[in-house]
């Protein structure tokens, strides 16, 4: 039988963490399935769980100086009826998994999990995020793609939770989202693209493109963003080819039961130039 | 792991492995039979069961997380008024079939008229999307569900 | 005057199914109950050198070929199955053994614990691969006309090839069984279709005489095929285990262990030969259809026959030549499915039809208009069509429910429309009713009157709709008529519930058995009407030559399908399907209307978004996150009709529908899709992934 801690608050979660080797729990939705052995078993986890979904710090939404701050341990069902949850992350948010598991699953948990098709990742990346990472001793805190390195692997360090993410407050005036997946309801994406843009005066001032479950992380580029930035509008379309072309080799997806390699880099390119195209 | 919660409107105070999945702790220790598994991996939503008034997958849910949460299976919800509506509705819509996914779509639509009286078509659908019925393709549960709001009326 | 039988009444078994009180095996404890786990080979085919087995603590056991006191195969139409592998396995996944015991936690331990050495040896993954070898299980073959001299003549010949994929059952409910020797006794229980193949296989593992054994039938949570034979083998297994453990045992599987081991609808190819005549009509066709039988046969043989004499669909062509192989291949074994083959060879023969129809340039349904069979052609056997076709009726009908007309003449690229005609063939196949001869006890007791029939309630509606025949006929409240407990030792065989055979044959036997006793109701309190199927005179049928009567009459159906596809992605919508169907008289209108829909989504699913590969005899999708079924947001709006055609040997005019709309809504969709892109055809399931290949080469 493992152990399980249910801490009172944020301190003592992460006093216990200093001490024991632990798995963070919030939701469970990611980490039930993984462990899990088959009817009637428990699942399968080597170390003791620490309960976080219900700790009150992990669970606010507020927004300060500008910037969005959204809890850890906040259900994905509660960030679509939020009013202060920005429409293109709702977006993501309403497609993923199904309604009753969206009243366990956890933003936190989404991104810690760090799978590739991570639905809230995509938005999250473009939207430069920063993620605050709390242990007992210290706090940091790093843009969303810092944090995360590989399928499944990131910095979070042993004594470490993830406590907030920050959102700069900005609202784009283009907000593109669409999820690939296998049917309508409840599905994981095979491919998802997001894209946000601002147009000022005829020209684009700012952009920003993420491409989910296509490359072992979110691929974004601020190299080929920027050379869109400044561009008049009406050149986008010309430029369409020439940007698709740079973002190609960036999109290198893989084979597996869900879909094909070569599906999803000409849906993820087809997806990126039809954005492209509705700016004009 | 010591926990206590309220499962059908009593105080329960168990102790478990806080990695027991909830749906075998219904099942097993409280013969609570109407919390079906179907898939145990949070695809097919027969183990929905209401956790604070919202539909949520037993089969996904851990011990540790129900410490002081009020959990409602079929065999607590079954007594009350609106359970009733949703039996006559889903009887006269013709809304089963197996019965297999039939609790957990009793469950979900519980969830959804709590939250919206009086839900559209495609609210219904979106709010069942995580319920699969193989049997009868949904349309008559569809059916059922609009029924059960309109006969319902004000007592949601 | 009386209502009209199709009138809808309430399910006798939805309340305690909707309260949750319904009780399927799972969720029935058994004193001193054991819990199974089956060890499974995981190579596609290999001699099993030894089996290494940790010591076993008090109360576990392992049981396997040894524990066996009859025959180590499963009986079923090829007896070929082992219920353990002998020493050799063929598929990954067959049972190779079971570890019983009390806890859970301590049987995956011991699993865990055995070692099993294996020597590999060369396996077959696909029907091409088999074909190449010549691993064939079964090979029939039959002809009409004279085809040979037709393809002489024909103007033009076209010839094509078709392919449908595997499809998982599904059923919500996962495969479970009880077994428990009591009393001299086996007593089986769980969920299960055919409660008679149970007991027969029973009997043959354990050598037992038939009247120690008794299979109870527990709810069942959905079959649609899947439980037709494979229950069989499970409670084989679990009766062994119990016979050696003096316990009971339970067997319920995980949904990923269901999907591994358990039967699946068989893949096809179908290659096809048409010979056109001077205005374009089809007048000879050379069919030629191989399924996947997976690594035994089974039911693979009747799976096949159905699909053969299926396989001319709605259509009357002249000259005929059909062929019609099973292969062997180190897969899951293929089964029962839904339409039992049909509607592999009926997506074949259907996009055939629309293809040369949009190749020739002419409407594809005005095409298929030309080759309709008619009342008195013969069959595709040399058999005859005695009842009304009604085919022009239900055509018209679904044009106007749909606008097809209109809308098939305003075609938008990603927008499309697409029709299909199909036939099901009503009860077993050529001299199954004849052998099966089904029997039913009508019991009048005082004022009730009891049912003892052995056709089961597993979704479809059987209970409520073969108590509703009785009560209707002797005009007594539906509570008045109630069903004997499936249990063997207490019903007759009315044969297996399987075929869309329950309604028609039982039901229609119960009729008779009805009629009777409204005659003598008040000659005794206690009065006991028994019947048993008589196949009527004027069906023939040669089972070595295929000619005759392959059934005794057909369920017709259209479907139009209308769908949007994504110009991005190549997502199919499915916006609407209009359906009508003539199943005779409804026995009751709302049910069915539940059956046609249910079964045009799960063959929705078959079309489109069902993948299941096998690389290497493994399966990719082998749980429900990568084996998708449609949800409630996939469903289209579903416009449903029947057309009344009463059928003069059915009970209130009724014939079949179960497994009825599993043929159309694939073809149609398909024939939308094609439709929609402008190209043809000839394959599902159609994922995005297909569709943009095969878009891109088009272009
Ligand atoms: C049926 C089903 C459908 C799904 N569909 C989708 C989908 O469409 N899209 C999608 O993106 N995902 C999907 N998922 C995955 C999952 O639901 C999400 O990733 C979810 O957001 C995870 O949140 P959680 O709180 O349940 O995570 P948990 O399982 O609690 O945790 C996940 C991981 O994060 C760690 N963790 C959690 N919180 C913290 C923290 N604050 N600090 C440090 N570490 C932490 C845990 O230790 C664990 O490693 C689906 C899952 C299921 C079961
Ligand atoms: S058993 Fe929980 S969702 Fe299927
Ligand atoms: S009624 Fe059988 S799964 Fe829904």
């Amino acid at each position: 039988m493992v152990e399980g801690f249910r801490p009172a608050d944020l301190q003592e979660a992460l006093e216990f963490m200093a001490k024991h080797p632990s798995i963070p729990i919030a939701g469970g939705t990611d980490l039930m399935i993984q462990k899990a052995r088959g009817f009637g078993l428990k699942p399968d986890f080597n170390k003791p769980l620490l309960f976080i979904g219900h700790l009150r710090e992990l669970r606010q939404i507020s927004v300060r100086n500008g910037n969005i701050h959204i809890g850890a341990s906040v259900l994905l069902n509660e960030l679509i009826k939020n009013d202060k949850i920005p429409e293109a992350l709702k977006m993501a948010v309403r497609q993923m998994a199904s309604p009753p598991s969206r009243n366990l699953a956890t933003i936190g948990g989404n991104i810690c999990n760090a799978s590739p098709a991570g639905d809230t990742l995509p938005y999250l990346y473009a939207a430069d995020a920063f993620l605050v990472l709390k242990s007992s001793q210290a706090e940091r805190k790093i843009p969303v793609g810092k944090f995360i390195t590989g399928p499944g692997k990131t910095t979070l360090k042993s004594d470490e939770l993830l406590t907030e993410i920050i959102i700069p407050d900005k609202v784009f005036s283009a907000n593109y989202y669409k999820k690939v997946g296998t049917r309508k309801g409840m599905s994981l994406s095979k491919a998802s693209f997001t894209g946000l843009a601002d147009i000022e005066s005829e020209k684009i001032t700012d952009i920003r493109i993420a491409f989910g479950s296509v490359a072992p992380t979110i691929v974004r580029s601020r190299e080929i963003e920027a050379s869109i930035i400044g561009k008049p509008v009406s050149e986008i379309k010309n430029a369409v080819p020439e940007i698709v072309k740079k973002f190609a080799p960036l999109i290198r997806p893989i084979d597996d039961a869900r879909s094909s390699a070569e599906y999803r880099k000409q849906v993820s390119l087809r997806l990126l130039e039809n954005f492209l195209m509705k700016l004009t | 792991m010591k926990i206590e919660f309220i499962l059908n409107d009593k105080k329960r105070v168990i102790q478990v492995d806080p990695a027991s999945r909830l749906l075998d702790i219904l099942r097993d220790d409280f013969e609570l039979t109407s919390v079906k598994e179907g898939c145990g991996e949070g695809e097919c939503g027969a183990c929905v069961v209401l956790m604070d008034g919202k539909a949520v997958n037993s089969c996904l849910i851990p011990a540790g997380l129900i410490e002081g949460r009020h959990i409602v299976t079929m065999e607590g919800f079954r007594k009350t008024e609106r359970y009733k509506v949703i039996e006559e509705s889903f009887l006269k819509a013709g809304s089963v079939q197996c019965g297999f996914c039939t609790p957990g779509i009793v469950m979900s639509t519980e969830s959804l008229l709590r939250e919206n009286p009086l839900p559209s078509e495609e609210e219904i659908k979106e709010a069942l999307s995580g319920n699969l019925c193989r049997c009868t393709g949904y349309n008559m549960i569809f059916e059922g569900i609009k029924l059960a709001a309109e006969r319902g009326k004000g007592l949601w | 005057m009386k209502d009209s039988i199709s009138k809808p009444i309430t399910r006798v078994d939805a309340p305690a199914k909707i309260s949750g009180a319904a009780k399927y095996i799972g969720d029935i404890h058994f004193e001193n109950q054991l819990f199974a786990k089956t060890v499974r080979s995981d190579k596609p085919k290999a001699k099993i050198v030894s089996i290494k087995t940790p010591s076993l603590p008090d109360g576990y056991y392992i049981i396997d070929k040894n524990d066996i006191p009859g025959i180590n195969r499963m009986r079923t139409v090829v007896s070929d199955h082992p219920i353990f592998a002998d020493d050799e396995v063929n598929y990954i996944g067959q049972p190779i053994l079971l570890v019983v015991g009390p806890e859970r936690e301590k049987i995956y331990e011991i699993v865990s614990q055995i070692k099993i050495e294996y020597k590999d040896e060369s396996a077959v993954f696909s029907i091409e691969e088999a074909e190449e070898k010549g691993t064939v299980f079964t090979e029939y073959s039959y002809s009409k006309g004279e085809p040979e001299a037709a393809f002489h003549d024909a103007v033009k010949i076209i010839e094509d090839e078709y392919h449908t994929g595997l499809q998982e059952h599904v059923y919500l409910e996962p495969q479970g069984i009880t077994g428990e020797y009591k009393d001299e006794t086996m007593f089986i229980y769980g969920s299960m279709q055919c409660p008679f193949y149970v007991k027969g296989a029973i009997q043959d593992v354990l050598g037992w005489d038939s009247d120690r054994i008794r299979i109870i039938q527990s709810i069942t949570g959905g079959a649609f095929g899947g439980k037709e034979e494979f229950p069989s083998l499970m409670a084989c297994q679990v009766a062994v285990a119990s016979l050696k453990t003096k316990r009971p045992v339970q067997m319920i599987y995980d949904r990923d262990e269901d999907i591994i081991c358990s039967t699946k609808r068989h893949p096809s190819i179908v290659h096809y030969k048409a010979g056109l005549g001077k205005s374009n009509q089809v007048i000879v066709l050379n069919i030629d259809i191989i399924f996947d039988a997976g690594a035994y046969s089974e039911l693979s043989p009747v799976v096949l026959q159905r699909g053969m004499f299926s396989a001319t669909g709605v259509y009357n062509f002249p000259h005929l030549s059909v062929r019609g192989r099973n292969f062997m291949t180190n897969n899951v074994p293929s089964g029962a499915y839904r339409g039992f083959g049909a509607p592999q060879t009926i997506f074949g023969t259907e996009m055939l039809m629309h293809n040369i129809a949009v190749k020739l340039g002419v409407d594809p349904l005005k095409y298929k208009i030309n080759h309709l069979i008619k009342r008195g052609d013969p069959t595709c056997t040399g058999g005859k069509i005695r009842d009304e076709v009604k085919l022009l009726e239900i055509i018209e009908k679904v044009e106007k429910m749909s606008g097809y007309r209109r809308k098939i003449e305003r075609r938008k690229k990603f927008k499309g429309i697409g029709v299909s005609l199909f036939l099901h063939g009503c009860g077993f196949t050529g001299k199954g009713e004849a052998t099966i001869k089904g029997k039913i006890i009508l019991k009048k007791n005082g004022d009730t009157v009891i049912l003892k029939v052995s056709s089961v309630e597993m979704g479809q509606g059987a209970e409520t709709c073969l108590r509703k025949i009785v009560a209707h006929t002797l005009s007594l409240p539906m509570e008045k008529v109630i069903c004997e407990t499936i249990d063997t030792g207490l019903i007759p065989d009315s044969g297996p519930t399987v075929a869309s055979r329950t309604t028609m044959i039982v039901g229609g036997l119960l009729r008779q058995a009805s009629l009777e006793l409204k005659d003598c109701w008040n000659e005794a309190n206690e009065i006991e009407i028994s019947k048993t199927y008589k196949h009527p005179d004027f069906l023939s049928w040669d089972d070595d030559k295929f000619v005759g009567d392959a059934y005794p009459t057909y369920s017709w159906g259209a479907n139009v399908a209308e769908v949007e596809i994504d110009s991005l992605t190549y997502e199919i919508n499915v916006k609407k399907i209009s359906a009508v169907y003539d199943v005779g008289v409804p026995i009751d209108e709302k049910m069915l209307r539940g059956q046609m829909q249910g079964g045009i989504v799960q063959s929705i699913g078959w079309a489109t978004i069902e993948v299941m590969n096998s690389s290497k005899g493994k399966l990719a999708q082998h749980n429900l996150t990568d084996y998708k079924i449609p949800t409630s947001m996939d469903v289209p709006e579903i416009a449903c009709k029947f057309i009344e055609n009463p059928y003069e040997f059915g009970p209130f005019g009724a014939k079949c529908a179960g497994e009825l709309p599993s043929a159309g809504a694939p073809p149609a969709v398909a024939a939308a899709v094609s439709n929609a892109l402008g190209i043809p055809i000839k394959s599902i399931p159609l994922t995005p992934e297909y569709l943009m290949e095969i878009d891109k080469h088009e272009d």
